[in-house]
């Protein structure tokens, strides 16, 4: 059992598909006899060079450990994969054990880019969509509960 | 020394301690100038080379 760092970068347009390819990867990893230790989608992220004429490349973020020549076959099975742009298989002593920095990157971005039209990703897009949902239902409510407050207390000055 | 932050750990991940050892065109900066350990500058390239692959720093300012 040897430990290996995954880094795999999906082509940008396929971002919402994302959750199938993870599905799609974890199966092939976990038929090959490989334990996934740690997921992480770091999301969106601007490439420091075009890579087959795109800018942005999603990057998947995995700690895996299994057998040396297995990875082999794993590996010829993604290289052949279309929507993968770009991956890279690193052998690690010890995996660490605290987030990434991309991944803590990614996090902090996120909460930035609320109002960066820019750079916003779908993911962040849904989630800010989500959120806002969130608050005016939470602020509805308050000013449902202030006219029925309202109504009360004018009964009672009735 | 003392005006990097060197990690404890090289990361071919934590783009910000790498870029401080490239020049504005990519190069990687020689340990003669930056005074960083012969051990530790073989560390510093072999994870700056990863990252290049990985598209997270540049090889050149010259890309298109």
């Amino acid at each position: 059992m040897n430990k290996y760092e995954a880094v795999i970068i999906l082509n940008p347009n396929l971002s919402t598909k994302v959750d199938s390819f993870l599905k799609e990867f974890t199966s092939l990893l976990s038929d090959n006899s490989f334990n996934i230790i740690k997921t992480e989608d770091v999301g969106r992220r601007q490439l420091a060079y075009s890579i087959n004429n795109h800018n942005k490349g999603h990057y998947l973020l995995f700690n895996i450990e299994g057998d040396p020549s297995k990875l082999i076959d794993i590996e010829n099975k993604i290289k052949y994969n279309e929507s993968i742009i770009r991956h890279l298989f690193v052998s690690v002593k010890e995996h660490d054990g605290d987030e990434s920095y991309l991944f803590a990157e990614s996090k902090s971005k996120k909460k930035d880019t609320d109002e960066d039209s820019d750079d916003q990703t779908s993911q962040t897009e849904e989630q800010v969509v989500i959120e806002n949902t969130d608050n005016d239902s939470v602020e509805g409510n308050e000013v449902e509960d202030n006219a029925e407050k309202e109504q009360e207390e004018e009964v009672k000055d009735e | 020394m003392s005006k990097y932050d060197l990690p404890k750990k090289f990361d071919y991940k934590d783009v910000n301690t790498l870029k401080q050892f490239i020049t504005e065109t990519g190069k990687i900066i020689p340990a003669r100038v930056t005074g960083v350990s012969a051990s530790n500058q073989r560390k510093l390239t072999k994870n700056i080379k990863i990252a290049r692959f990985l598209a997270l720093i540049p090889y050149t300012d010259m890309h298109k």
